[in-house]
């Protein structure tokens, strides 16, 4: 699909069972290089059956939420719950790098394939295990779904307005934290094995990733004894705001130069007091922030929100247009930084374009090599290249349902 | 101490405000060296010895360095050849003029691993644009989705966004190391932290350019499958307290857990009603649905309701704020996730924990936040080999602040 170099991780090669709760994780890691095996059960990975789909026409083969969690995989199907499947699964792990699942606290004991059976079949394997409350604690077995995270993990009270129901965030930000932090951990462990040759178990919870990923509500409680409160519109830093222009919503922020911003207010005669030198000293405006808000929206409410955002970004006044992720698509910086990458799907006969990784590696680039695999894509070609299974093998274990 | 994964890795780190120093941070955590250049007066954040900023800034060292002076320059330079990495946060041209950038720095360090980690990234047409998180997510979509139900903005009470471009920072630093050790070559990497909050949108961005499809507020909809009741709902205050501002995240998929849920919470007439009986109907039905849930909510604190929930195996937990997150939620307690960290004096603060841990005992919050240009003797003497009389003569040079 695209000239490749090999990728930074590239002789990596990462099992990956994870279901739709930490896809994301491995992805993260194909993207760079590794070979990412998703391992799934010959009924599809759940994440198959979750929209939206392609053409909204649901199958397992044509969900856009499998298709973004794994680029860049190949899918071997594998009924791990029966005794061949896992057998099988432990002999690939005998020569993986990585595993990462995400599996209910206990589930890969009772499949046989927990951590200390792993580490005596290939000490310098990494597990990593991604579970909502980790593999300890009196949670440890309550269920989750990114909704309940969020409320868990203090990401959920602290957007939206006072005495409103709190705002979710977009997109499902307790998994894509835990993700984040999962490759992170699998990055580490893999560096640690340089110098001691062993691999390590990584004990994931999707609650604290979630904690961790809240920016002020720690520190408000350590330093004031308080809990930050929703705040509507208004930046807990107290430097930012959304206001209303003639067509559409901008975010204000009083952080930039401010003798500039303050220049350009009253050359359109709406400064109000804001020219008071107290207003230069940002602890000034932080005291200030509602009334300092108040002038700048009567300031911006005629004015076309793209025109003030060309204006402001001149002034390097760090103001931005509230949009739609549609206008993404559109972004002139993101197509020029070839952020979207255009992916084809032969088996369809089309080609869709993707969002790609945030970094651009000057010495081995982020890759699509692969298009997300269709169900049990690759079974064969890796019970055969990797475990030189014969082919009657392979048909043995296809009629029995292992694959 | 045991030994920690990146135990010898030095960390020269320019980066400031939140996501270049959460990088950082992450990697500091772990056994990096980190060595923060900073200015004797850099705009007032807060006590870094408590919260946010100590969060931010812990297991790190500091040194004030005065880079408008040639000499300071100098200093960081020599820092950057013993260095593995050089971390920043600043647009293209601030490094640049300090040679401090990839290319010059090469000529010091020839296998240097350089990470920038700007707003919009080093190239293309609004790579000048100056941005924080909030400027970001506008500019991404959070803040127009994450909307009350007529529509109103309200988007993140913090920024989201320098967390994701904090993350992918510090991923990107591990993968370029592993790299490095395997190949001799560092490079460059140019983030982008626009795009670190543009690609964890997820799914909905594949609607949009395959599907066509305008996105709206999701609200509470469930984002990964079919549900209903799926939201939160108000709950009573906690006995002896009057905070009403209660809250309990239920989610409930498929036939079975319906029912669990029905028995769970006592079996109510209106959950017979025809309109409920199948996922389909509860989903179109869902506002007389949630009225429902509501009622029975309401007579309940969250944390009794979640309890009485998670009981029945159904997906629940209490909306918590910062102070159940940080001094009651029992699993995060048991977990040590808020570990406590001292001052040289004996004061004693809790940070924001390490979520994972690994079975070979390694990362830790290893020390309290530095103040600013607290490790000058440190970096000076010990890394760079000053001897007293230079270090004071740098100093009336006004090349390095003590």
């Amino acid at each position: 699909m695209s000239e490749s170099g090999p990728g930074a991780l590239a002789g990596l090669r990462v099992l990956d069972l994870t279901g739709h709760r930490a896809q994301l994780c491995a992805r993260l890691l194909g993207d760079m290089g590794a070979d990412v095996i998703k391992v799934e059960p010959p009924s599809g990975d759940d994440a198959r059956r979750i929209g939206p789909f392609l053409d909204d026409l649901p199958h397992r083969d044509r969900s856009l939420f499998f298709w973004f969690y794994n680029l860049n995989k190949r899918s071997l199907t594998l009924d791990l719950k029966h005794s061949r499947g896992a057998d099988i699964l432990l002999q690939l792990a005998r020569s993986a790098d990585v595993v990462i699942e995400s599996f209910a606290p206990g589930t890969m004991d009772q499949l046989g394939l927990g951590w200390d059976v792993l580490h005596r079949e290939n000490p310098a394997l990494v597990l990593c295990s991604i579970a909502p409350f980790g593999q300890t604690g009196p949670y440890r077995d309550y269920i989750a779904d990114d909704t309940v995270l969020t409320a868990l993990g203090g990401m959920l009270y602290v957007n939206g307005f006072p005495n409103h129901a709190p705002v979710r965030p977009l997109g499902l930000q307790a998994y894509h934290s835990s993700a984040y932090f999962g490759a992170i951990a699998v990055m580490l462990a893999l560096l640690a094995r340089d110098r001691t040759s062993e691999g390590q178990w990584i004990d994931l919870s999707m609650q604290e990733a979630t904690a961790a990923a809240v920016e002020h509500v720690a520190g408000g409680y350590f330093e004031r004894n308080e809990a930050e409160p929703r705040r509507g519109t208004l930046h807990w830093s107290r430097f930012f705001r959304v206001g209303k222009c003639r067509d559409g919503y901008i975010m204000h922020c009083t952080l930039g130069d401010w003798t500039s911003l303050i220049e350009w207010v009253k050359s359109d005669g709406k400064a109000a007091d804001l020219d008071d030198p107290n207003y230069q000293q940002p602890m000034y405006r932080y005291l200030m922030a509602e009334h300092v808000f108040e002038v700048l929206d009567g300031w911006v409410k005629d004015y076309p929100r793209d025109e003030l955002l060309e204006r402001a970004q001149l002034l390097r006044q760090p103001y931005a247009t509230v949009r739609p992720p549609e206008a993404l698509f559109d972004d002139e910086q993101l197509i020029d930084r070839g952020f979207f990458v255009d992916v084809e799907h032969p088996e369809l006969g089309r080609r869709f374009r993707y969002p790609g990784a945030p970094y651009l590696f000057n010495g081995t680039p982020w890759r699509v090599t692969r298009r997300p695999p269709l169900v049990g894509e690759h079974s064969g070609e890796i019970l055969r290249d990797d475990l030189a299974m014969a082919p009657e093998a392979i048909a043995v274990l296809a009629a029995e349902g292992v694959i | 101490m045991c030994a920690m994964p990146l135990d010898g890795v030095r960390i020269l780190d320019f980066t400031w405000v939140v996501a270049g120093p959460v990088a950082t941070r992450i990697l500091g955590d772990h056994g990096a060296q980190v060595v923060k250049v900073e200015r004797k007066d850099p705009p007032p954040m807060g006590n870094r010895k408590l919260g946010l900023q100590c969060d931010l800034h812990r297991s790190k060292l500091s040194v004030a360095l005065n880079m408008q002076h040639p000499r300071g320059v100098e200093l960081a330079r020599r820092l950057a050849a013993m260095s593995d990495i050089v971390m920043d946060n600043f647009s293209a041209r601030v490094m640049r003029m300090w040679g401090m950038d990839y290319e010059s720095l090469t000529a010091v360090k020839p296998d240097i691993i350089c990470i920038s980690m700007s707003g919009l990234g080093h190239t293309g047409p609004r790579s000048s644009y100056v941005s924080y998180g909030p400027t970001l997510q506008a500019l991404t979509g959070y803040t127009q989705l994450m909307a009350e139900p007529d529509g109103t903005p309200a988007g993140y009470g913090y920024s989201y966004a320098d967390m994701c471009g904090g993350y992918s920072g510090a991923l990107a630093a591990l993968v370029a190391l592993w790299h490095r050790r395997r190949t001799g070559k560092g490079q460059f990497v140019d983030l982008s932290q626009f795009e670190a909050v543009a690609s964890v949108i997820g799914p909905a961005l594949l609607d949009i350019s395959v599907n066509g499809r305008t996105q709206s507020p999701p609200g509470y909809n469930s984002q990964e499958g079919p549900a209903a009741p799926h939201g939160v709902y108000k709950c009573r205050a906690l006995d002896g307290d009057n905070d009403n501002d209660r809250w309990v995240a239920i989610s409930v998929g498929t036939g079975p857990e319906w029912r669990r849920f029905v028995t769970a919470i006592g079996s109510p007439e209106w959950a017979s009603d025809a309109k409920f009986r199948t996922l389909y109907l509860r989903m179109q039905n869902s506002a007389e649905l949630d009225a429902n849930v509501s009622r029975w909510t309401i007579e309940h604190s969250a944390e009794d309701a979640m309890a009485v929930l998670q009981r029945a195996g159904i997906a629940a937990g209490v909306v918590e704020n910062g102070v159940d997150l940080c001094a009651r939620d029992p699993q995060l307690k048991e977990r040590g996730f808020w570990p406590e960290v001292s001052t040289k004096k004996g004061v004693t603060t809790h940070v924001t924990g390490i979520p994972f841990k690994l079975s070979g005992g390694s990362g830790a919050v290893r020390t309290i936040a530095p103040e600013v240009g607290e490790d000058f003797d440190y970096v000076l003497g010990e890394l760079l080999g000053l001897g007293k009389s230079e270090r004071d003569e740098l100093v009336a040079d006004g090349a390095v602040w003590p």
